[in-house]
């Protein structure tokens, strides 16, 4: 082998993301499209080119095909590489049986062989759920510095929100004194990114261990590093101040979304020194038709827009007609807005087609009750037949008829 | 698929002199054109999508862009270990590397060509923009069991020097070729796109070096009356590009959807380098019409009728009109186009204005700071 890389990372992709519903039923929420020509796992996969990681393990096993398909040889990241690259690491079977990957932990322990070709000296484990531009190298100064055993990125949450993360109590020095599990009463809004960096032959040592533990669960937060930390090993939070946000639900999908085009939100996707890579569709420009209106959007290759556009972000060949309206709104690739028709607080799958009249979605002030107010979601595919109604707050996973 | 057998080359400085504002820097092919593309993306894209899988490209000089461009031919899945793309650089004969005419430069790489095992050659200009299925081509020449195939179309042709006018019999036989003297009435004329099988264009070659003639146009011209020489003729959008006034006209006709449609077609692609640009994000108070926008422009100002390139930003305040802006380059708040073609990474301060006619755009340079 070449250069012996320093660090490799392992990139957790396997996760269904069920809170998404119906936009995770065929995909791995890595997959999930974002920000007008991105997939979620663009951003921890470019964070790894951008701070000098090259070699990327990609663990998947929730509808890994278009996941695989997107990551492929790895190119659009600069990493189809003779010495090291992407991998995807896809379960498999052994002489003891077929495992599935059981948890977090679990899987990492079934690549203890991918890890040890490469002997680094350092494991950086990420998930692929999250939007964040973030300096790894950084961190693993940090860990160096510390002389760590691990370290865990951490960002403070408000304090309203921190029960619903994992948190640790951190010492001046930087060290974890303790770590509590989405407490109720929490006594600190340090959160857990579920970004780490562990010494390769301590993780692997504990690793094996968990994995001999009757009833673990196999997992990093609950298993692993609770295991590290009573044994005394040296743990540090590395704090992260910059734009991060877990895209598990529906909301938070779309105010990710809508935050890009909020000039306040501190996630600048145009910024040359920290470039997001994707795989990109042959699309020429966009055209911007005689009668079309776009303000304050983001509007992708290939698009053909003739209707109103507000607040929305819009991906690759997405068609809106004349009269159409589009506000505060995902549209993901190939989807048809036709004349007349209204999108509106919604997110809208790839290749749906919004007939003629059709209503998607409500604002949040003509509602009776606004408790039950909701982003509708609209499915791969799915048609919206003309004058149509969807209510807020549903998701429509099969063909709705016409009003007539 | 008969493309198989085919060795694709595409000349990509021919006719630079007909655009000599864009090519001062760069080829005939590197010259950035809607929105987004390059002029060699179009024959590329077009033998790919034909499936052709080897293609040379003979370049004269100022061609450091161009190779920028394509690299190693990945983006139109070029980059083979076997056949793929390859650039092939002026080679050293008896003129020390600047060929004149398109015989010569297909000379200069014979070798190449030789080595190839492919029956025919197809080559192409740059200058031409059009989707064509380079397979019916084939086929058309297969077909005919013809000797040269020359691609033409029927229309009013474009006033580039030395435009040829190909004369033929009810089965589509050249009969005669003529230098271009109308340009008011439809005419067929030829697109510069060939077919000829292999053996017989080094041959052609060898013998038109000897004889001193540069040009294909002329060795066709001798051989009618020996060779089996037919038309091909390409129906839909196909337009050459032989001065700044017909890459303006020709840029801005691509704002009609018809015209759109049978360029940038589903079933054939144009592939382009990429260059991970972001969407195009529109301000509060935006306003484009009837425009064409590329990824990475940031747009506070008004546009109409106009095609923004990759990453342009458009200032509050600034009105672009009927004008072709190159990629990066940077419109001031309250500044003013019209009928203007800028180049890359070009800089217009704030409260400039700048205006042109539709029958005589104003071009800025590349890197210019006004």
């Amino acid at each position: 082998m070449a250069v012996k890389p320093e660090c490799i990372a392992m990139l957790l992709a396997g996760g269904q993301g069920s809170r998404l519903g119906i936009l995770t039923k065929n995909i791995a929420k890595p997959a999930v499209p974002y920000g007008g020509k991105y997939r979620i796992i663009d951003f921890p996969l470019s964070n790894c080119v951008n701070s000098g990681i090259y070699t990327v393990g990609v663990l998947t096993q929730y509808q890994p095909l278009e996941l695989n398909d997107y990551i492929g040889n790895g190119q659009p990241w600069d990493l189809d590489r003779a010495n090291g690259g992407v991998h995807i690491l896809s379960p498999y079977q052994q002489i003891k049986g077929t495992e599935w990957y059981k948890g977090t932990a679990n899987a990492i322990y079934q690549n203890i062989n991918f890890i040890e070709r490469y002997d680094p000296e350092y494991v950086l484990i990420l998930s692929g759920d999250h939007i964040y531009k973030m300096d790894y190298s950084k961190m693993l100064d940090y860990h160096k510095e510390k002389n760590a055993d691990c370290t865990i990125a951490m960002l403070e949450v408000p304090w309203e929100e921190a029960s619903r993360f994992g948190l640790m109590i951190v010492n001046d020095d930087g060290s974890i004194s303790e770590f509590e599990e989405k407490p109720k009463n929490p006594r600190s809004n340090k959160a857990s990114m579920g970004v780490y960096i562990f010494n390769w032959k301590k993780l692997r040592k504990y690793l094996i261990e968990d994995e001999a533990k009757e009833g673990s669960g196999n997992d990093f937060g609950h298993d692993v590093i609770p295991a590290m930390h009573s044994a005394g090993e040296r743990m540090f939070a590395y704090q992260f101040d910059g734009y991060w946000k877990d895209v598990g639900t529906i909301s938070s999908l779309w105010d990710a979304n809508l935050d890009l085009l909020n000039p306040k939100v501190d996630l600048d996707l145009t910024d040359d020194s920290w470039r997001i890579y994707s795989r990109s569709p042959a699309a020429p420009p966009h055209y911007i038709g005689e009668t079309a209106k776009v303000e304050n959007s983001m509007i992708t290759e290939g698009c053909e827009i003739n209707g109103d556009i507000d607040f929305s972000v819009l991906f690759a060949n997405v068609t809106v007609e004349e009269g159409a309206e589009v506000r505060y709104s995902i549209v993901m690739p190939g989807t048809v807005i036709k004349k007349g028709a209204v999108v509106q607080y919604s997110i809208v799958a790839e290749n749906a087609v919004i007939e003629e009249g059709a209503v998607v979605g409500e604002k949040p002030e003509n509602m009776a009750d606004v408790k039950e107010w909701g982003v509708s979601v609209i499915g791969n595919g799915v048609k919206i037949g003309k004058g149509a109604k969807v209510a807020p707050n549903v998701m429509i996973d099969s063909d709705v008829g016409g009003a007539e | 698929m008969s493309a198989k057998n085919v060795l694709g080359i595409i000349f990509s400085n021919a006719y630079d002199e007909a655009l000599p504002e864009l090519t001062a820097l760069r080829t005939m092919g590197s010259v950035p054109f809607a929105g987004r593309y390059r002029l060699i993306d179009f024959p590329l894209s077009n033998m790919v999508n034909s499936g052709i899988t080897q293609v040379g490209v003979i370049t004269k000089s100022n061609y450091r862009s161009l190779m920028d461009h394509i690299g190693t031919g990945k983006p139109w899945d070029l980059s083979r270990k076997r056949e793929g793309m390859t650039i092939l650089p002026p080679f050293n004969t008896s003129k020390a590397g600047i060929n004149t005419g398109r015989a010569d430069a297909l000379y200069g790489s014979i070798s190449y060509i030789s080595n190839s095992n492919k029956e025919y050659v197809l080559f192409t200009d740059c200058n031409v923009v059009c989707s064509m299925n380079y397979d019916k081509f084939i086929k058309a020449h297969i077909a005919k069991d013809a000797d040269i195939t020359i691609a033409y179309a029927n229309g009013i042709p474009s006033k580039i020097e030395n435009g040829t006018e190909l004369f033929m019999d009810a089965d589509g036989r050249v009969t005669g070729t003529g230098l271009v003297d109308c340009y008011s009435s439809s005419v067929n004329y030829s697109l510069k796109s060939m077919i000829i099988r292999r053996t017989l264009l080094e041959r052609l070659l060898h013998e038109a070096h000897s004889a001193k003639i540069d040009d294909f146009e002329t060795i066709v011209s001798k051989n009618i009356k020996h060779l089996r020489i037919y038309g091909y003729e390409h129906t839909g959008f196909v337009r050459v590009l032989d001065s700044l006034q017909s890459y303006y006209d020709v840029s801005l006709e691509l704002l009609k959807l018809e015209n759109r449609k049978q360029i940038f077609t589903a079933d054939s692609p144009v592939y382009t380098k990429v260059r991970d640009e972001v969407p195009a994000i529109y301000g509060i108070g935006s306003s484009v019409k009837n425009s064409l926008i590329a990824d990475g422009c940031r747009i506070d100002g008004e546009v109409e009728n106009s095609i923004l390139f990759r990453g342009v930003t458009v200032a509050k305040g600034a009105k672009i009109k009927n004008s072709i802006v190159m990629q990066g380059t940077y419109i001031g708040e309250n500044s003013t186009l019209d009928c203007v073609i800028i180049d890359k990474a070009a800089v217009l301060k704030p409260n400039k204005m700048l205006c042109g006619d539709s029958n005589y755009p104003v071009y800025i340079g590349k890197g210019i700071v006004i």
